[in-house]
């Protein structure tokens, strides 16, 4: 039970907002519970030093007709004006006109003064948003009850295609668990990814064995690499990406690693870097939470102190001398190896508004050898052509041109 | 608020023991989803139909009632010593002659979008600009009513239709005479009226306890997400009260009305997306476009240009619920499917989280499953807890009401006024039986052939519109006989009156009003659940 930790941590030295399903969710605790909690937290830091801790109160309650407007500014009671919704008869003819008026509850925030800490209530998503990045991976049909869910007996939900990780996933680590620190619990969610890169280090410089369920998709990137990698520093690469996956920032606390940064490494970093940043990509400008920009300052900080990092590696890295272009492509499976016959190319050119150019085709071509057979065989040869004729098909050209490798066509 | 001293569990710090909390369990629900406007995949859509199959359907369908509506009405009737005579079609209309005819309403509007105008302007929009009315309100003279059927067209007029209203699409008998202009002159009209409604349950409800529990179905339209964090708090609120952490969820006397844990499904009309990202997109793009010229042409998939944001946030909502929920959910203008009508389910792979909880996907023939988060089309139709529910998200509406004449114009109207009005469209759409009657004229539509869906062959009991300014609703019911014992307050099935009763919902949308509504399974009765920010002593200024 670390609840005063969790909140000391989080509240008084990061000075960040905490909401009851944070905390429920952090301390896999009943909502309810978390909610007292945080009470009994509010109540205590303010006796001790009034002014400290902040407030804000989810108010329920049926509205009542619209009255005057209240007179104090003070949240407790007052619930928001609103219009309430009377019946309004039609006039179209045979109506049967119910004037029962609507009850209307309200579900409210309101601070718990007019908060000058907290002059924006959107800091709230933030945390919000924290419960899917560091807890989205629990299981919400078994974890439900313990969070004080509504239950559903009813629910139904396809098994096999298990839903992705949420888009910014916090995926555990195989093997993390046996070497948790033991600060593991009193720094929760703020710094996961320490949390996780500390572990991940003492595995990855223990033990080299191969783990035996690297992630699939850091699997079919590494593969997809056309650069060969040497067989016995896959595993470790695909421990590392599990990790990289979990958080981008994972590498700024490991920069003592011995021959880490691989370029498979890299890749990952980059894509999950960009999946995090794209989720929410306005939000930042959006919310003026000045706790909010410091953060982002501090994570740009970390970002670039990991960039350079990343460079000086690749740099001493001999064996990878492509390893500081490949990062930079976004999908280096489109990047095919230039022997592969299948491929055909085409250059475009435009010239006087018409569109010619040249492109590779596949055409058969069939010799007698030496011991008097036909052989055929499939080339690829270079063609020219212009926009007005269409692709021609493979088979015709066969016929017509053979052993002629380029054919020139006016467009007249 | 007073609660009792031994029940109050909320201002106090928590106790030492962790005891174990009760798990509250949600109302099941029952849900049979008619697949009335799903439309054949691929290759079995086909788009070369001509429109005029539609509107000799309706008619065809519905001509023989509203036939016999008048029949009842004005068979025998003689006014100033003539009688009145039926006539079957629209051509056989004699001058000076007092008759009857039925037919389907046309209506000419000054500003009514015409594909041969754009056409001969070369004038080519992918989407019909957002008009308020198609009317003309300087000239009331350029609306032209007429009624047509396959023989031919007669332009109605006369003061009764200034009081009443009507729309293109919409099937009438009208009685009158022809004046020496060749116009009808309308002294009464008569429409098909409330379709027969089914009793709940279909007459065999499920004998298990259900009748007992009061359940709710959620309602909740417009959900605006733009991915940015502005709009996220309502929604998480939402979140939170759907899933029972606010602490309301109770089975308790004490918040009978917050008790979330009642409600068995939710039902999301339309707009779950904001449009205001696309339009930031775009003016980004159109910003950014210089220097884009710039940059080396790429191919494929470009990143930039689209913003997964609301979406992923969609998802993730929608993710966050379904372990609690069933979810019925409808695209609407905004959403990411078809434009027009009727719009198909948003594809589940926009959905990689929330699609676990969908039905699996349909092989062959086989009669699809109704997933626990079902995404269905817009219009749609079905049953939930035993009763008949049609709803759209909101394109019918808007689109009738810019076919009637606002006083004011196009200024911003009377938000009163303007709801009423919406209330008596949706009244005068169950009336007429026909769910979308602009549709195919100013309402995009898929040509159907061989059937006409947006009729309404069985009335609901539930009948909603979503993404409507404001909330509101009403009762109405058929226009049967007076019955001299008939008390009013009764809407269940208990009663074996043939009226039917029909429950009108127009939703607000929740991006603007924050506004959850509630309908009792069992009286049919509403209830609005706002969310929001307490604005304190901003507000009062």
């Amino acid at each position: 039970m670390d609840s005063k930790l969790y909140l000391a941590e989080n509240v008084l030295n990061e000075r960040r907002p905490v909401t009851y399903r944070l905390l429920s969710r952090a301390l896999k605790v009943h909502a309810n519970r978390a909610k007292q909690i945080l009470y009994e937290f509010h109540r205590n830091e303010n006796a001790k030093k009034p002014q400290t801790v902040h407030a804000t109160y989810v108010i329920s309650g049926i509205q009542k007709a619209p009255e005057p407007a209240p007179t104090n500014g003070h949240a407790d009671d007052e619930d928001e004006m609103m219009q309430s919704s009377p019946y309004l008869p039609s006039s179209m003819p045979n109506q049967d006109a119910t004037s029962d008026s609507i009850r209307t509850a309200s579900i409210v925030l309101a601070r718990e003064e007019d908060l000058e800490a907290l002059p924006d209530l959107n800091v709230l998503v933030d945390a919000n948003r924290e419960i899917s990045s560091t807890h989205g991976q629990e299981d919400p049909l078994e974890c439900g009850k313990q969070w004080g869910m509504i239950q559903n007996r009813n629910v139904k939900r396809r098994t096999g295609a298990r839903p992705p990780p949420p888009a910014a996933p916090a995926v555990k680590a195989p093997g993390a668990k046996a070497s948790k620190p033991l600060t593991e619990s009193t720094v929760p969610a703020k710094r996961p990814l320490q949390k996780e890169a500390s572990p991940a280090k003492a595995e990855a410089t223990k033990s080299d064995e191969p783990k035996s369920e690297p992630s699939s998709t850091a699997n079919s990137q590494t593969s997809s690499k056309p650069s060969g990698k040497a067989a016995p520093a896959k595993p470790k690469g695909n421990l590392f990406s599990s990790f990289a996956k979990a958080k981008p920032k994972t590498k700024a606390s490991a920069p003592a690693e011995p021959a880490a940064p691989s370029a498979e490494d890299v890749v990952l970093d980059d894509a999950s870097e960009e999946e995090a940043e794209e989720l929410f990509p306005d939000s930042t400008d959006k919310v003026a939470a000045a706790t909010r920009e410091n953060r982002k300052e501090r994570e740009d900080k970390l970002k670039k102190m990991m960039d350079d990092d990343d460079d000086d590696d690749e740099a001493d890295d001999e064996e990878m001398p492509d390893a500081d272009e490949e990062p930079r492509e976004p999908t280096p499976v489109e990047q095919p190896p230039p022997s592969k016959p299948a491929e055909l190319k085409e250059e475009v050119t435009v010239q006087g508004g018409r569109r010619r150019g040249k492109r590779q085709v596949m055409k058969k071509k069939t010799v007698k050898d030496e011991e008097g057979y036909l052989v055929t065989r499939e080339e690829a040869t270079w063609e020219s052509f212009s926009e007005d004729e269409p692709v021609p098909k493979e088979e015709a050209l066969g016929q017509c041109s053979q052993g002629q490798g380029w054919q020139s066509r006016g467009t007249g | 608020m007073a609660p009792d001293a031994e029940d109050y569990t909320f201002l106090c710090p928590p106790s030492k023991e962790e005891q174990e909390q009760e798990p509250v369990y949600r109302t099941p629900s029952n849900y049979n989803p008619r697949h009335t406007f799903h439309l054949p995949a691929g290759a079995g859509r086909h788009y070369q139909q001509q429109y005029d199959d539609m509107y000799f359907l309706r008619l065809a369908k519905l001509k023989p009632t509203v036939e016999q509506v008048a029949t009842d009405a004005w068979d025998g009737l003689t006014i100033a010593g003539e009688k009145v005579r039926r006539v079957d079609r629209v051509l056989d209309v004699r001058q000076g002659e007092l008759c009857w005819v039925a037919g389907t309403v046309y209506m000419h509007l000054p500003m009514k979008p015409n594909i041969l105008e754009d056409l001969s302007k070369e004038n080519f929009t992918s989407a019909p600009p957002p008009l308020r009315t198609y009317t003309d309100p300087s000239d009331p003279s350029l609306t032209q009513i007429m009624l047509e059927d396959e023989s031919g067209r007669l332009r109605l007029t006369g003061n009764f239709l200034q009081s009443t209203q009507l729309a293109t699409g919409a099937i009438i008998a009208a009685l009158g005479t022809e004046n020496a202009n060749g116009d009808f002159e309308v002294i009464d009209i008569k429409l098909p009226d409330l379709a027969p409604q089914l009793q709940r349950w279909n007459g065999n409800a499920p004998e298990t306890g259900l009748e007992k529990e009061h359940g709710k179905i959620a309602f909740v339209s417009g959900l605006g997400i733009t991915g940015t964090s502005n709009d996220t708090l309502a929604l998480e609120l939402l979140t939170d009260y759907l899933l029972g952490y606010t602490g309301f969820s109770g089975h308790g006397d004490n918040s009978p009305s917050l008790g979330s844990s009642k409600i068995s499904r939710l039902v999301i009309a339309g707009n779950s997306l904001g449009a205001s990202v696309i339009g930031d997109v775009a003016s980004a793009n159109s910003d950014e476009a210089a220097a884009k010229k710039a940059q080396p042409k790429k191919y494929g998939y470009d990143a930039s240009a689209y913003n997964a944001a609301p979406i992923t946030q969609l998802d993730n909502f929608l993710a966050e619920i379904l372990p609690s929920i069933p979810v019925t959910l409808m695209p609407g203008e905004k959403d990411p499917a078809n434009f027009s009508l009727p719009q198909q389910g948003i594809h589940r792979t926009m959905f990689p989280q929330a699609r676990a909880y969908s039905a699996p996907p349909v092989r062959g023939d086989e009669k699809p499953e109704a997933g626990w988060f079902d995404s269905v089309t817009n219009p749609w139709d079905g049953d939930i807890e035993g009763w008949r529910l049609w709803g759209c998200s909101g394109q019918n509406v808007d689109d009738v009401l810019r076919y009637i004449s606002i006083e004011g114009g196009n200024s911003t109207p009377d938000k009163e006024k303007d709801s009423d009005a919406r209330m008596r469209i949706m009244e005068a759409m169950l009336r007429w039986r026909c769910g979308v009657p602009t549709a195919p004229d100013t309402i995009w539509s898929y040509p159907y052939q061989s059937d006409d869906p947006y009729v309404i062959e069985s009335c609901p009991h539930i009948f909603f519109v979503g993404n409507q300014p404001q909330f509101k609703t009403a009762t109405i019911e058929s226009d049967v006989p007076l019955r001299l014992d008939g008390d009013a307050e009764m809407t269940g099935t208990a009663d074996g009156s043939d009226a039917a009763r029909v429950r009108l919902l127009a939703l607000p949308k929740f991006s603007e009003t924050g506004e959850l509504i509630l309908v009792d399974t069992e009286t049919l009765e509403v209830e609005v659940v706002k969310f929001g920010v307490f604005k304190g002593q901003e507000e009062q200024k």
